[in-house]
C-alpha cells in the first residue's frame, strides 16, 4: 500500500492520466486527475513494478462531475525499457462530445487555409476559445508521449503548446503538426516534442508520428 | 470613425455614392458592395475618422442627406467587449493585482507602496543580481517599543512561477489594506514584522518576460558565455551538491559552481543570516503542485521539530482548502516530490530557524507555469 500523497503513486498517476487522455480525449474532452485515493505497489520478480490506482478524474469541460477510475501502470525493468504497459478502466459514462466533435471538424475542414498557431497558451495563459478544441487535442497528443515515455523517475505534464500546424489530407482525417513543450518534474527540464496527430469525430486521435 | 446613414434619391447620387465609396475605399456596411446600392434603398457607410469632414463636404456638395447613425465607432465597441482586466480591480493606486507585471511595474510599486504606507512600510537594498539589478524587500513593521520577531517571505525564486511573485505583491497589499479593520492582521503585527521580497530572481523574472516564458534558473553565464544560469534553488549551503541536481550547467537543475556561487543567493543567505536570531518562519513561494513542503529534501529523515513543522502545515492547508476547495498535499520534498539538495528553504532550517515551509501555488499541472491571470485572485485568497 502507497501513501497517495507521496511521488512513487504520483508518478503513476500521471502516466495512467497520459494513456487515458490518449485513448479517451479529443477536440471536446480534457481529462485532469481530480484525486489520486489509493495507491499500491507489487514488485515483480524479473518484470518490473506493477502499480495499482484508484482514481478520480474530471472533464476541464463539464467539472462538476467526476468519473472514478482503476488503473494499472506496469514499469518494465532496466532503463532500455519499453513503455509503461497501462490498463484502465473507467467506471461509468464520459460525457458525450458528438456534438462539439462534428462542430469542430466541419469548421477546420471548411478553412480556407491551413490552421497555424503558437503559443498555446501565452504567457498571460490566455488560450482564444477558437483554439481551445487545438489545445484540448494538444493534451491528447501529450498523453501518448508521456505515456511512451515515463519512467519512475520521471513525472511529465503539457507546458505550453509552442506550435501547431494543420497539413490538409486527401483523406478524412484531420492532421496537426505539434511542437510541444513538455515539463519533466524531476529534472525540472522544459523538452521540445514534436507529435504528428491524425484526428476525426469518430476514429478519436492518432499519433502517427512522434 | 462614424457610420452615416443615407437614402440615395436619384440615380446620379448612387452613381455618386458609389464613386465615393470606391475611390475612399469606404467601408459599406449596408449594402455589402458598390453595385448593390439603389436609390431610395437605405444606405450605411462607415467613414474613418480623417475623412468624415471630406466625405460630409461632397455629400453636401451633391445635395445628398445623410445622418449619422454611429456618432463614435470606437466608443460603441469599447462598450461592447468585456473589459479584459478583472471586474475585482483593486485600487491601490490602480495598481491591478489580478494582472502579471513585468519587473519594471513591479520597481515602481515597491516604491509607490512606501510613499503610500510610509507609516509602516520601508524599502531596503538586500543585494545585486548578476545582471547588477537591485533586490530590494519590503519590511512592514508598526513602530513599537517592542523588540519584534520576524517572517519572512520570498517570491521569484524561479523565473517561471509568475504566480509567485504576483502572490508576493497581493499580500503586502492585503496586510496593507485590512491592518487597521482586521483584528486578526492587527494583532500579527503588534508581534510580528513581515519582511517580503517580491522577486528574488529578477533577471531570471525579466528573461522569462523577454526571452523565455519556461526559463527557471538565474542568469549568469557559465563555460565562457555558452551557457547560463544555476538554479537558486540548488545553491544554497544545505548538502550542496549531493542529490537532485546537475553539475553541467545546461541542467535545469545545476546547483552552480559551489554553495551560494550566485550573488541572489549570497544576498539573501547573508541578510538571513544577520537576522537569525530574530527569524521565526521562513516561506518560499513557487509554483506549481498545490503543496506545502517542509524540509529535507536531502534525506527522508525527519527534522527535529518535524511534528510541529507538520501540524503548522496540516492547519494551514485545512484552511486554505476552505477558500475554494483547493487540496493541497503537505510533506518533506523527500517524501512527497523528490529529492534535493541546496535548497533555501533546507538551508534556512539548518541554520537554526524552526519553521521553514515552501509553497508550491496552483495547479496540479492543467496549466502548470502558465496559470491565467484570471486565477490569480482565486490563487491569493485561499493562500492568504
Amino acid at each position: 500500500e502507497l501513501p497517495p500523497s507521496h511521488f512513487p503513486a504520483a508518478r503513476a498517476a500521471a502516466v495512467a492520466l497520459g494513456y487515458l487522455r490518449y485513448l479517451r480525449g479529443g477536440p471536446g474532452r480534457g481529462l485532469e486527475l481530480r484525486a489520486l485515493r489509493r495507491a499500491r505497489r507489487q514488485d515483480i520478480d524479473d518484470v518490473g513494478h506493477k502499480y495499482y490506482l484508484e482514481l478520480e478524474l474530471e472533464d476541464v469541460l463539464d467539472k462538476d462531475r467526476t468519473v472514478s477510475c482503476t488503473a494499472e501502470v506496469l514499469y518494465g525493468l532496466g532503463s532500455n525499457s519499453s513503455a509503461p504497459d497501462v490498463q484502465i478502466t473507467v467506471q461509468g459514462e464520459l460525457s458525450s462530445t458528438e456534438e462539439a466533435d462534428k462542430e469542430f471538424y466541419n469548421r477546420i475542414r471548411s478553412l480556407e487555409k491551413e490552421l497555424v498557431a503558437e503559443n498555446i497558451p501565452d504567457s498571460h495563459g490566455n488560450v482564444p476559445p477558437e483554439l481551445e478544441p487545438i489545445h484540448l487535442l494538444a493534451w491528447a497528443a501529450s498523453g501518448y508521449v508521456i505515456w511512451q515515455n515515463s519512467t519512475e523517475n520521471t513525472k511529465f505534464h503539457l507546458a505550453q503548446v509552442k506550435h501547431v500546424k494543420q497539413l490538409k489530407r486527401s483523406d478524412e482525417d484531420l492532421q496537426f503538426d505539434y511542437m510541444l513543450l513538455l515539463h519533466e518534474m524531476v529534472s525540472q527540464e522544459v523538452i521540445p516534442w514534436e507529435v504528428a496527430v491524425l484526428w476525426h469525430p469518430q476514429r478519436g486521435a492518432r499519433v502517427c508520428r512522434d | 470613425d462614424q457610420v452615416l446613414h443615407i437614402v440615395p434619391e436619384t440615380f446620379q447620387q448612387v452613381q455618386h455614392l458609389q464613386l465615393l465609396c470606391s475611390t475612399l475605399m469606404l467601408d459599406l456596411w449596408k449594402p455589402l458592395v458598390p453595385e448593390d446600392v439603389r436609390a431610395g434603398e437605405d444606405l450605411h457607410i462607415r467613414i474613418p475618422a480623417p475623412l468624415v469632414q471630406e466625405v460630409k463636404d461632397s455629400l453636401d456638395q451633391h445635395m445628398i442627406s445623410y445622418r449619422v447613425l454611429i456618432p463614435d465607432v470606437q466608443k460603441l465597441v469599447d462598450q461592447s467587449m468585456p473589459r479584459e482586466r478583472s471586474s475585482h480591480r483593486q485600487v491601490s493606486g490602480g495598481y491591478v493585482y489580478t494582472e502579471y507585471h513585468p519587473m519594471e511595474e513591479i520597481y515602481q510599486w515597491m516604491t509607490q507602496i512606501q510613499k503610500n504606507n510610509s507609516e509602516l512600510v520601508t524599502q531596503h537594498f538586500l543585494g545585486k543580481t548578476f545582471e547588477n539589478r537591485t533586490m530590494y524587500y519590503l519590511k512592514i513593521s508598526q513602530p513599537s517599543n517592542k523588540p519584534k520577531k520576524i517572517i519572512w517571505m520570498d517570491c521569484g525564486i524561479h523565473a517561471r512561477e509568475w504566480i509567485s511573485p504576483a502572490f508576493c505583491q497581493w499580500f503586502v497589499k492585503e496586510i496593507l489594506q485590512n491592518y487597521k479593520s482586521d483584528p486578526k492582521i492587527s494583532r500579527f503585527l503588534q508581534n510580528l514584522d513581515l519582511y517580503v521580497l517580491p522577486v528574488l530572481n529578477i533577471d531570471g523574472y525579466i528573461y522569462s518576460w523577454e526571452k523565455d516564458r519556461l526559463w527557471r534558473k538565474n542568469r549568469s553565464p557559465y563555460e565562457n558565455g555558452t551557457c547560463y544560469g544555476t538554479d537558486l534553488n540548488r545553491n544554497f549551503n544545505s548538502s550542496w551538491g549531493s542529490v537532485g541536481v546537475s553539475f553541467n550547467c545546461s541542467s535545469d537543475v545545476f546547483c552552480g559552481s559551489g554553495p551560494e556561487s550566485e550573488p541572489e543567493t549570497r544576498a539573501v543567505a547573508q541578510f538571513i543570516k544577520s537576522k537569525k536570531s530574530d527569524i521565526l518562519c521562513y516561506l518560499t513561494i513557487h509554483s506549481y503542485g498545490q503543496l506545502i513542503l517542509t524540509p529535507y529534501g536531502s534525506t527522508t529523515k525527519p527534522p527535529s521539530n518535524s511534528e510541529e513543522l507538520m501540524q503548522v502545515a496540516k492547519e494551514a492547508a485545512a484552511a486554505l482548502t476552505g477558500k475554494y476547495g483547493t487540496s493541497y498535499r503537505v510533506g518533506s520534498t523527500a517524501l512527497i516530490l523528490y529529492s534535493n539538495s541546496g535548497s533555501s528553504r533546507d538551508w534556512v532550517h539548518t541554520i537554526g530557524i524552526p519553521l521553514s515551509y515552501t509553497f508550491e501555488l496552483r495547479d496540479t499541472g492543467t496549466h502548470g507555469f502558465i496559470l491565467p491571470a484570471d486565477q490569480i485572485q482565486p490563487t491569493c485568497e485561499e493562500t492568504m
